[in-house]
C-alpha cells in the first residue's frame, strides 16, 4: 500500500449516498473547513476523526443544515441538492445525534421518541393539533419498535423516565430519536465519549444496527479501537483539510494515528 | 445501621413518587399532618389539660370550618394552578396576585358603573390574558428573565391597582359577581356529580386497560390502577359529603375543579402541554425538535393571566368587596406561590401536576386557619407557615427520583 493509492481516489466503495465537496467555512478568521470532499453510503460505517480541532464536529454540523459553508456542493443519491437549514436536512432524512444528546429526562423514553410529532387521537379533528388528546398508546407502540428496531436490550420499558436512565441508553434513546424520523443518514459526535465498557459496547452494538438496517452512519470517535471494530471506511481530517479515506480492513491504528497527528508525508503534501 | 434503614425508606418513596400519582403522596401527608394536629391533637390536649372542659371541643375539623377552609383556599389555588404552568416551563410569576388584583378591581368599577356582571368578568378574563401575554412577551422574545419582568409587574399592577381604587376598598354586590361564591348545588347534585366523576373515572380506568392489553401492551398493574380510583373515589364523596353536611357544594369549588381538570388535561394529555415539559426539561431539546419555544413561553403565560384574572373574580365573589390588601398589597402571591411548591412542583421547570397546586393551597389554608384557630398570633402565622413550606420542599428534595436530582 502507498500513499498515492489512498489520496488520488477513495477506495472503491457502494456507490456514495450523501457526497459533498469542496466545502469552506470560515469562522471569521478561522479556516474551519478547507476545500472538504467527504462521502457516505447506505450500510457503511463511515468513521470520520481527527485531533481535536480538526473539523469534525464542524462538518458534520454542516452535513445537518445546522451551519451553512460558504463554498460547497451537495448529492443525495446522485441528485445535486442544497441544504439552507436544519429542517431540510431533516426533510431529506439526514439526522444528527449531539455530543449533549438534549433529551428531556423528566419525559418518558416513549415521549422522547415522539418529542415534537406525538401522535393524536382520531375524532377530534374541531381542535387544533396542539390541543388534540395524544394517543399514548400508539406513542408507545411506536417508541417500542424503535426501541426493538436498534435492539436494545437492557431497556426495561419505554415508560421508565429517562432521566433515570444510564449514559448507553440514553445514547440509544437519542439515536433512536434521529432514526424515528424516516432518516437515511444518521451521524454521531462521539458517542461513546462519556461511556464505560458495556455501555459503550451497547451503543456499538446499535451502531452496527444501523448498519444493517441500511442507514449511512457517520462516526466521531477519538476512541481508535471502537473505530476499528464498527467502521467500514476512516476518513482523516487534519487542520480543517483532508487527509485521505482508508477502508478498516487495508489499515492500522498507527497507520491513522500518523495521518492524524502529521498528515501524510510528514506534512507536506496534501491531498487535492 | 439507621443509615441503612433510612435509605430504604427514602428508596420506597422514590419507588412510590415515580408513579404519576405518587407525587401526591407527600402534599397528601402534609395535608394528614395539619388536620391530625389541628383536628384532633389539639383539642384532645386541651380537653386534658384543662380541668373546666367538659366536652372536646373538635373546631377545625367541623363541617363548617372545613367549608370555610374550601371557600378561603379556592382564590389561592386558582392562582397557584396557573403559577404551576409556568413554573413548569421552568419560569415563574411573582405578578400573579397583583395582576389578580388589577382584574378584581377593574371588574368592581365594570360593575359599579353598570355593566353586566358576565359581560365584565368577560372583559376581565381578557384583561388578564393579555397581561400575562405582555409580560411573555417580554420574556420570551426580549429574552428579560420571567424572575425581573414579572417582578416588575408585581410593583407596576400594584400601583394600578391602587390607581383604579383610590380609596384602596370597593363593594362588589353584583349578583352575577357574588353568585360564584353563594350560589349551592343543591345536595343531590352535588352527590350525583361526584357519583358521575367516579364513573366517569372507573370508565376511563377500564377501557385504558382493555386498550392496553387489546393492542399488547404491558398493562398498568390492576391494583394500582383500582387502589388509585378507590382513592379518589373516598376523596370525592367525603369532600361532597362533608360540604353538604354544612351547607352544599358552592359553585366556585366546583369551578375550580373544572378549570383544574381542563388545565391538568391541557398540560398532561396534549402535544401544547407536552411541549411545556419539554421546554421546562430541556429547552434546547425542545427547540431541536421544532418546537416554537416562544410562542409556548407566551401561552403560558397566557395561562396564569386568564386564572389569575379567575381569582380575582372568585376573590371578589367571596369578599363581596375588593379591596388592596386582599390581593396585590397581601399575603396572596406567597401563598399561591407556596401552594404550587408545596404541591410538589419544581421551582427548575418540568416536574409538577396542577392538582397538587389545589392540595398545596389546602395545606396553606389549613394552617392558617389552624393557627387562627388555636389564637396564634400573626408572627406566629408566617413562621409555621416558612416552615411548613421548607419541609414540604425537603420532602420533595429527598424523594425525588435519582436522574432529576439536579432539578
Ligand atoms: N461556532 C464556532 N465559532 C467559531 N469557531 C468555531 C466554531 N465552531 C468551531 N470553530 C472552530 O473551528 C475549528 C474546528 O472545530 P470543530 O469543533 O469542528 O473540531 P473537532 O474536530 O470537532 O474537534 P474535537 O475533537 O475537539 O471535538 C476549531 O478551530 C474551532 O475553534
Ligand atoms: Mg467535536
Amino acid at each position: 500500500m502507498t500513499v498515492e493509492t489512498h489520496s488520488t481516489e477513495l477506495p472503491a466503495a457502494p456507490s456514495p449516498h450523501l457526497r459533498v465537496s469542496g466545502i469552506q467555512k470560515h469562522f471569521g478568521g478561522v479556516h474551519a473547513l478547507q476545500n472538504i470532499d467527504f462521502e457516505v453510503a447506505r450500510g457503511e460505517v463511515m468513521a470520520l476523526v481527527g485531533d481535536n480541532g480538526a473539523g469534525k464536529s464542524t462538518l458534520m454540523k454542516v452535513l445537518a443544515g445546522a451551519h451553512i459553508p460558504d463554498e460547497g456542493r451537495f448529492w443525495l443519491d446522485g441528485d445535486e441538492i442544497s441544504i439552507d437549514g436544519p429542517q431540510t436536512a431533516a426533510q431529506k432524512g439526514i439526522q444528527i445525534v449531539y455530543q449533549d444528546l438534549a433529551l428531556c429526562e423528566n419525559l418518558d423514553v416513549a415521549a422522547n421518541l415522539s418529542l415534537g410529532h406525538e401522535p393524536t387521537k382520531a375524532g377530534w379533528r374541531f381542535l387544533p393539533r396542539f390541543l388534540r388528546p395524544i394517543d399514548e398508546l400508539e406513542m408507545e407502540i411506536r417508541a417500542q419498535q424503535a426501541i426493538d428496531q436498534l435492539e436494545v436490550r437492557t431497556l426495561r420499558s419505554v415508560r421508565a423516565l429517562v432521566g433515570g436512565l444510564s449514559g448507553g441508553q440514553r445514547q440509544a434513546i437519542a439515536i433512536a430519536r434521529a432514526v424515528g424520523a424516516k432518516s437515511s443518514v444518521v451521524m454521531l459526535d462521539e458517542p461513546t465519549a462519556a461511556l464505560g465498557v458495556a455501555q459503550t459496547r451497547q451503543v456499538l452494538n446499535v451502531v452496527r444496527r444501523l448498519r444493517e438496517t441500511n442507514h449511512a452512519v457517520i462516526y466521531i470517535s477519538h476512541n481508535m479501537r471502537d473505530i476499528f471494530e464498527v467502521a467500514d471506511r476512516i476518513c482523516v481530517l487534519r487542520h480543517g483539510q483532508n487527509v485521505a479515506t482508508w477502508r478498516t480492513a487495508e489499515t492500522t491504528t498507527d497507520e491513522i494515528v500518523v495521518a492524524m497527528t502529521r498528515g501524510l508525508d510528514q506534512g507536506g503534501k496534501h491531498v487535492r | 445501621m439507621s443509615d441503612k434503614v433510612q435509605l430504604r425508606i427514602v428508596d420506597r418513596m422514590r419507588i412510590i413518587r415515580q408513579s404519576r400519582f405518587g407525587s401526591f403522596v407527600p402534599v397528601l401527608l402534609a395535608l394528614a399532618v395539619i388536620w391530625g394536629y389541628f383536628g384532633l391533637a389539639m383539642p384532645l390536649w386541651q380537653y386534658w389539660t384543662s380541668p373546666d372542659a367538659d366536652s372536646v371541643n373538635f373546631i377545625f375539623l367541623s363541617s363548617r370550618n372545613i367549608y370555610n377552609l374550601f371557600m378561603q383556599s379556592s382564590v389561592t389555588a386558582t392562582l397557584a394552578v396557573g403559577i404551576t404552568v409556568v413554573l413548569l416551563l421552568g419560569d415563574i410569576d411573582l405578578s400573579a396576585a397583583a395582576t389578580a388584583g388589577v382584574c378584581a378591581a377593574l371588574l368592581g368599577v365594570l360593575a359599579l358603573v353598570g355593566v353586566p356582571g358576565w359581560i365584565a368578568c368577560l372583559i376581565v378574563l381578557g384583561v388578564g390574558a393579555m397581561m400575562g401575554v405582555a409580560q411573555g412577551v417580554l420574556i420570551a422574545y426580549i429574552g428579560i428573565p420571567s424572575f425581573v419582568v414579572t417582578l416588575a409587574g408585581l410593583l407596576g399592577f400594584q400601583g394600578l391597582m391602587q390607581k383604579i381604587l383610590p380609596t384602596g376598598n370597593l363593594n362588589v354586590d353584583n349578583d352575577f359577581i357574588r353568585g360564584f361564591a353563594r350560589i349551592l348545588l343543591p345536595d343531590t347534585l352535588g352527590v350525583m356529580l361526584a357519583v358521575a366523576l367516579v364513573a366517569v373515572m372507573a370508565f376511563a380506568v377500564m377501557r385504558r386497560q382493555a386498550l392496553r392489553r387489546a393492542r399488547g401492551l404491558e398493562g398498568d398493574s390492576a391494583f394500582v390502577a383500582w387502589g388509585q380510583l378507590v382513592f379518589v373515589a373516598i376523596l370525592v364523596f367525603s369532600t361532597v359529603f362533608v360540604l353538604n353536611s354544612y351547607r352544599s357544594v358552592p359553585l366556585m369549588v366546583v369551578l375550580l375543579v373544572g378549570v383544574t381538570a381542563l388545565t391538568g388535561w391541557v398540560t398532561t394529555s396534549t402535544p401544547f402541554g407536552r411541549s411545556i415539559f419539554a421546554v421546562g426539561g430541556n429547552s434546547e431539546s425542545a427547540r431541536r425538535v421544532g418546537m416554537n419555544v416562544k410562542r409556548i413561553r407566551v401561552a403560558a403565560f397566557g395561562i396564569v393571566g386568564l386564572l389569575a384574572a379567575l381569582g380575582g373574580i372568585f376573590g371578589a365573589s367571596r369578599y363581596g368587596s375588593v379591596s388592596y390588601t386582599a390581593f396585590a398589597g397581601g399575603s396572596l402571591l406567597l401563598e399561591s406561590i407556596g401552594a404550587a411548591v408545596i404541591g410538589g412542583t419544581s421551582l427548575f421547570g418540568g416536574r409538577g401536576s396542577v392538582w397538587n397546586a389545589i392540595l398545596g393551597a389546602l395545606v396553606i389554608g389549613s394552617l392558617g386557619n389552624g393557627l387562627d384557630l388555636s389564637g396564634a398570633s400573626a408572627a406566629d402565622k408566617l413562621m409555621f407557615s416558612g416552615a411548613i413550606l421548607l419541609l414540604a420542599v425537603a420532602i420533595d428534595a429527598i424523594s425525588r427520583p435519582p436522574g432529576l436530582s439536579g432539578k
